[in-house]
């Protein structure tokens, strides 16, 4: 057994202040400075310790409030309120939620899992991932905790295709290529998103910590340069569409991407041959008709085939079609056609939280490819003001690689205690055994068609009166 | 003018402006630049002197609150509160030779409301007339 993967966290504290979801109203007018005043009494000195930080016009009320609105119900003339801060209100959008984007940044400063306190209220089911629910049938067993208990759960898959077939000689020697595989511990590979304001030390900062993780971080060809280059080997080069490459300058390289496109196959085959050790994935968005492409891609021999959706989790060509859904359609076509086990199936588009890795994985994917998380780790808002011209308000383009790096280790070592968690919580003790486990889960729309859809259907010798 | 020495407005606006999302201040970001800063807050309540000391201290040359209109607060007394902390400001800043100009409030209209836009476009034209201010930090 291997030893014990973790990802040793640090807190790395934010830059900015960031926004939290409510902020106080407290009136000084009308005061009638009582002596049991519930602002000196506030049990988190919030009052007391007031400040404000100018270059944001933060009040630290907001930040160190604990929202036991103790000071809400106590003052005698109500002179305090609560309310929704619009700053954090306007954060992201419909699918990077205000809630996903606070939730990331915390769990980047302090690497631990997000607690949401007491209770959850709901909804308990919703578009996409959200209308799936694991199973959590050996939640009572304390030693499967992979965390901190005795059992190993293991986290690591292999990138890479295994033959259908092996072949022997006459002698009993084996006659065909042993399968290439690159094993990484974490089912998560980086991504550069494609908007941020990344300067080259973010980018370094993101390849410390593709390192540091040992998996991969993707990014154009072009930028592999300069200090880029020491960090090859966690690197995947992703080649543009249309770039020529015969496969020159991806010495020291383990994974490269393409494009799908019609020469793809040709581009591939020319990077074997330059360097038959590299693995090559191809990237195919998530189209009408991807399934027939996918197993098309399979067949011409590429072993990774990467998956993406939009950034909110949906088909490129109709927002009506979750990733889950697409994911789960591909991982069933490829078992129809007996060719999983020659693929790696990697997913990305949307993924916002540790739990969408597990129901990935779920649907059928092997691994995840992420990234605006380790954009939004650094402090992003989703604003988009950088793909505007405008100024980063958090400055993002001035952290140093070391910030970045231990703030991606933060929110990956997260997850990865997530992912431990959610397996745990099923009795399943390797993420390769969850692939396509979709009896592990219940499915919302299954769910509802079971219960209610036979409900206004006459059956057959049956009238309405 | 060089660009350092442009006038610099600190905006402070109630969420129930409106056309005030985000996307709103935003568009006002890509037309003023640098010479607007924009906050919108829960009430305009919550603004109170300190914030507009140290925004005229720290952050820009002007500081403005835009309101909703009289009675139409949601916690009633809101815009109320807001008007008499900027006037009991401008005495505090003129009793320092700033200029009570520097400090401003503007209340939306119930019968004619206007857009954050709008009422930014004639804020910044009242302001045009102000010189830089001297107390604000010159190596911000």
């Amino acid at each position: 057994m291997p030893a014990k993967y973790m990802i040793h966290t640090q807190t790395a504290p934010n830059r900015f202040k960031p926004f939290t979801k409510s902020g106080i109203i407290a009136w000084t007018e009308g005061c009638l400075g009582c002596r049991a005043c519930v602002k000196k009494q506030c049990v988190y000195r919030v009052y007391i310790n007031r400040g404000l930080d100018t270059k944001q016009m933060i009040d630290s009320i907001d930040n160190q409030c604990m929202n036991c609105l103790r000071c809400v119900q106590g003052c005698p003339m109500e002179l305090i309120h609560k309310s929704i801060n619009p700053e954090y209100a306007a954060l992201g959008d419909s699918h990077w939620t205000p809630d996903i984007i606070a939730q990331l940044w915390d769990q980047a400063e302090t690497g631990k899992i997000p607690v949401s306190g007491s209770g959850y209220s709901g909804p308990f089911s919703g578009p996409g991932f959200d209308s799936m629910w694991t199973d959590m049938s050996e939640i009572v067993r304390p030693t499967r905790d992979g965390i901190h208990g005795r059992e190993y759960i293991s986290t690591g898959i292999d990138l890479g295709g295994t033959p259908r077939h092996l072949t022997f000689t006459d002698s009993g020697d084996l006659e065909s290529d042993q399968a290439l595989l690159v094993n990484i511990p974490l089912p998560i590979i980086l991504r550069i998103p494609f908007f941020g304001s990344c300067g080259k030390d973010i980018i370094k900062g993101w390849a410390m910590a593709a390192r540091g993780l040992g998996t991969f971080l993707a990014l154009p060809n072009e930028m592999i340069k300069g200090e880029l280059v020491d960090f090859k080997e966690n690197l995947i080069p992703i080649i543009s569409p249309g770039q020529h490459c015969s496969g020159d300058g991806l010495e020291g390289v383990r994974l490269v991407e393409v494009p799908w496109e019609k020469n793809c196959k040709d581009i591939s085959q020319k990077i074997k041959q330059a360097h038959p050790s590299v693995l090559i994935s191809c990237r195919t968005p998530l189209v009408r008709g991807v399934e027939e492409r996918v197993l098309s891609i399979v067949d011409s021999g590429v072993s990774i085939v990467c998956l993406e959706g939009s950034s909110w989790g949906q088909s490129m060509d109709d927002n009506s079609i979750f990733l889950k859904d697409i994911i789960r359609s591909i991982h069933l076509a490829l078992v129809e056609n007996g060719m999983r086990d020659e693929v790696t199936i990697l997913a990305s588009g949307g993924l916002a939280m540790a739990e969408h890795v597990a129901k990935s994985i779920i649907c059928g994917a092997d691994g995840v490819v992420i990234d605006f998380p380790i954009l939004i780790a650094l402090e992003c808002r989703m604003c988009g003001r950088c793909t505007k011209g405008l100024p980063c308000p958090v400055e993002i383009d001035q952290a140093e690689p070391s910030w970045v790096a231990s703030r991606v280790i933060n929110l990956l070592g997260a997850w990865h205690n997530q992912l431990l968690e959610v397996m745990g919580a099923m009795g399943i003790r390797d993420v390769r055994r969850l692939r396509g486990e979709a009896g592990r889960a219940i499915f919302f729309e299954d769910l509802d068609r079971n219960t209610f859809g036979s409900l206004g259907k006459i059956g057959e010798g049956y009238e309405l009166e | 003018m060089s660009e350092e020495k442009k006038l610099t407005l600190g905006l402070f606006y109630c969420q129930h402006t409106p056309e005030s999302s985000e996307l709103d201040r935003q568009s006002l970001e890509e037309k003023y630049g640098k010479s607007i800063r924009l906050f919108p807050v829960p009430c305009s309540g919550r603004i109170e002197p300190i914030h507009f000391l140290r925004a005229l201290e720290e952050l820009t040359d002007v500081a403005y609150v835009i309101t909703c209109p009289e009675g139409e607060c949601q916690y009633f007394e809101g815009n109320l509160w807001a008007k008499k902390r900027v006037q009991r400001t401008k005495e505090i800043i003129e009793s320092i030779g700033l200029g009570g100009d520097r400090i401003g409030i503007v209340m939306n209209s119930k019968e004619n409301p206007r857009s954050l836009a709008v009422l930014a476009d004639e804020i910044m034209e009242n302001i045009i007339h102000l010189k830089p201010s001297p107390v604000l930090n010159p190596y911000r």
